[in-house]
């Protein structure tokens, strides 16, 4: 909305909120990053060099990584046929859209919940079970990595669909009709063309749901149990119960490395697979 | 194609859409049995989960906290968005791709990273464990979420009527609040209820926050799973879907819900 006129003048302290809310954010980063490498004693790396050497500490990393790796794959799976589905349905799109947004939208720990009610060795799914003869003894359905990854996909997979559906609706329907009338079928035009052009969405949807896994806190606890231990619950519990802020800003370093890792490798694979022009 | 096919593939994606709402419905179900479990076949129906949530003092004051909160920060969070947004859509200046990246900076932190970060700066300010604490957190943490609502209604805005009341004599202030706030209120109106509800039910950066003095409900959702899961909880949780139904609703009807899946233009 800029005109011929000149520049407007006077407008310059409206940006000072915004600035100040910044400057919150990046005084709050550079704590984390004073914490993390200085403590009482003075400079060190203590708290570093201990996640290097302790086995334990290892394989906790490794398990936040592969989980946050398990549940962004099978959320961006999952949420593709919602997708299509919703860009198919033009006329119900509003409607099928609140079914989305609402599940998105509730608060993680009552979804959360509602898998502890659902999965427990009292719940939902197993007394229904047992009821039909099929099962003598609860399945181990939650406190173990199983639960927190169907709990984090569920959780997730709004996100999925969502950024998945944002760009098949950019996708020019003359080509679709092109396609058909080149004589090719539904699923082929699906395989080769839709598909490929829808691919940035899925790739969009694989890192928020990554790095989000990656921070969890809320259901690796309520539905994996104290004793499987992720980044998030490890950091939580430093922070709330040992009162270690320096711990717990080494872990959040490291963790944030780990997902700017995690999330640069996905850059490389989509750069791979999807076609420059396209993205 | 083969029309069996596209049908099969039809009922087998609306069958992973209802999914999604999976977790909540059995919430509510479980919410009016008057057993406090979900089982099959159904027993009675009760309110009696509602009335005993209704009767403790705890449920109510962190319902009503978690609502003041989300009111306070939708309301501070898009007054500062739109002021930041409108000073960079007015002025173009030409560090602006940077500035922009730093307000969105908070999506690549994971939540259990910016939950640490903002205790460390809230602890050293004195508010940790606060009701203005937890605002100034929401308040960082949904401005992303709450500006690019706006700068996508500001980029609407036909640039000659702006210019038409510049040459007219109108002044900055007037062209401010007279033309673009009444254009720009999708905008608005998007990122008032969508930082409303986010703030409404964040958990995983205000567990690091609250405090004896001051819980939000769905910390203290998490403490009562923790402690006991009573069926309380059910009536509780399905309180909150209503509250986050109403805004979704309501933005629905304001608004449309076409801008949570609009490409970004970025």
């Amino acid at each position: 909305m800029r005109g011929a006129t000149s520049a407007p003048r006077g407008l310059g302290w409206l940006l000072l909120p915004a600035l100040l809310v910044l400057a919150l954010f990046l005084g709050s980063v550079a704590l984390l990053l004073f914490h993390a490498f200085w403590n009482k004693d003075g400079f060190s790396l203590i708290y570093f060099r201990q996640i290097l050497d302790r086995p334990d500490y290892h394989d906790v990393f490794l398990r936040t990584v592969s989980i946050a790796a398990i549940v962004a794959v099978a959320a961006a799976v999952l949420a593709y046929p919602i997708a299509w589905l919703l860009w198919r349905l033009p006329r119900w799109r509003n409607l099928l859209l609140v079914i989305v947004l609402v599940p998105w939208l509730v608060s993680l720990v009552v979804r959360t919940y509602g898998w502890l009610v659902i999965l427990g060795p009292k719940g939902f799914l197993n007394e229904t079970l047992k009821w039909a003869g099929v099962i003598q003894s609860p399945l181990p359905l939650i406190f173990n990595d199983l639960g927190v990854v169907i709990g984090l996909t569920h959780v997730l997979m709004p996100f999925s669909v969502i950024a998945t559906l944002s760009v098949l609706l950019q996708i020019d329907n003359r080509l679709e009709e092109a396609s058909e009338s080149l004589g090719a079928g539904g699923f082929e035009t699906w395989r080769r063309l839709v598909l490929p052009l829808s691919l940035p969405g899925v790739f969009t949807g694989l890192g928020i749901t990554f790095l989000t896994s990656m921070g969890a806190i809320v259901t690796p606890i309520l539905l994996g149990g104290i004793r499987q231990k992720m980044a998030g619950t490890q950091i939580y519990q430093e922070v709330v119960y040992n009162f270690n802020m320096s711990k717990a800003s080494a872990w959040a370093i490291c963790l944030l490395l780990l997902s700017g890792l995690g999330l640069a490798f996905l850059r490389a694979v989509e750069a791979a697979l999807v076609p420059k022009a396209d993205r | 194609m083969n029309a069996p096919v596209v049908r099969l593939g039809r009922a087998a994606s609306f069958a992973l859409l209802l999914f999604l709402p999976l977790p909540i419905v059995v919430i509510g179900a479980t919410s009016f049995a008057a057993a406090g479990y979900l089982r099959f076949p159904p027993g009675e129906l009760s309110l009696r989960w509602y009335a005993e949530a209704a009767t403790d003092p705890r449920w109510l004051e962190a319902f009503v906290t978690s609502l003041g909160i989300a009111a306070v920060v939708s309301v501070l969070v898009t007054a500062i968005a739109f002021a930041g947004a409108y000073a960079c859509h007015r002025l173009r200046p030409r560090w602006l791709p940077a500035f922009e990246l730093a307000v969105m900076s908070p999506l690549f932190f994971p939540h259990a990273a910016l939950g640490v970060a903002l205790v460390n700066v809230l602890a050293m300010a004195g508010y940790l464990g606060t009701a203005t604490g937890i605002v100034i957190a929401h308040v960082v943490c949904t401005l992303p979420f709450a500006w690019r609502p706006i700068v996508v209604a500001l980029q609407r805005i036909d640039g000659e009527i702006v210019e038409a009341a510049s040459l007219l004599g109108a002044d900055e202030r007037r062209i401010a609040l007279g033309i673009a706030l009444p254009l720009a209120r999708s905008g608005l109106v998007t990122a008032l209820l969508f930082s409303f509800i986010i703030s409404f039910d964040e958990v995983t950066i205000t567990m690091f926050l609250t405090g004896p003095q001051v819980t939000t409900l769905p910390v203290q959702i998490y403490a009562f799973i923790q402690e006991n899961a009573s069926p309380v909880l059910a009536a509780i949780s399905t309180a909150t879907v209503v509250v986050t139904l109403v805004v979704v609703m309501l933005l629905e009807r304001l608004i449309g819900l076409e801008f949570f899946v609009a490409h970004d233009p970025a």
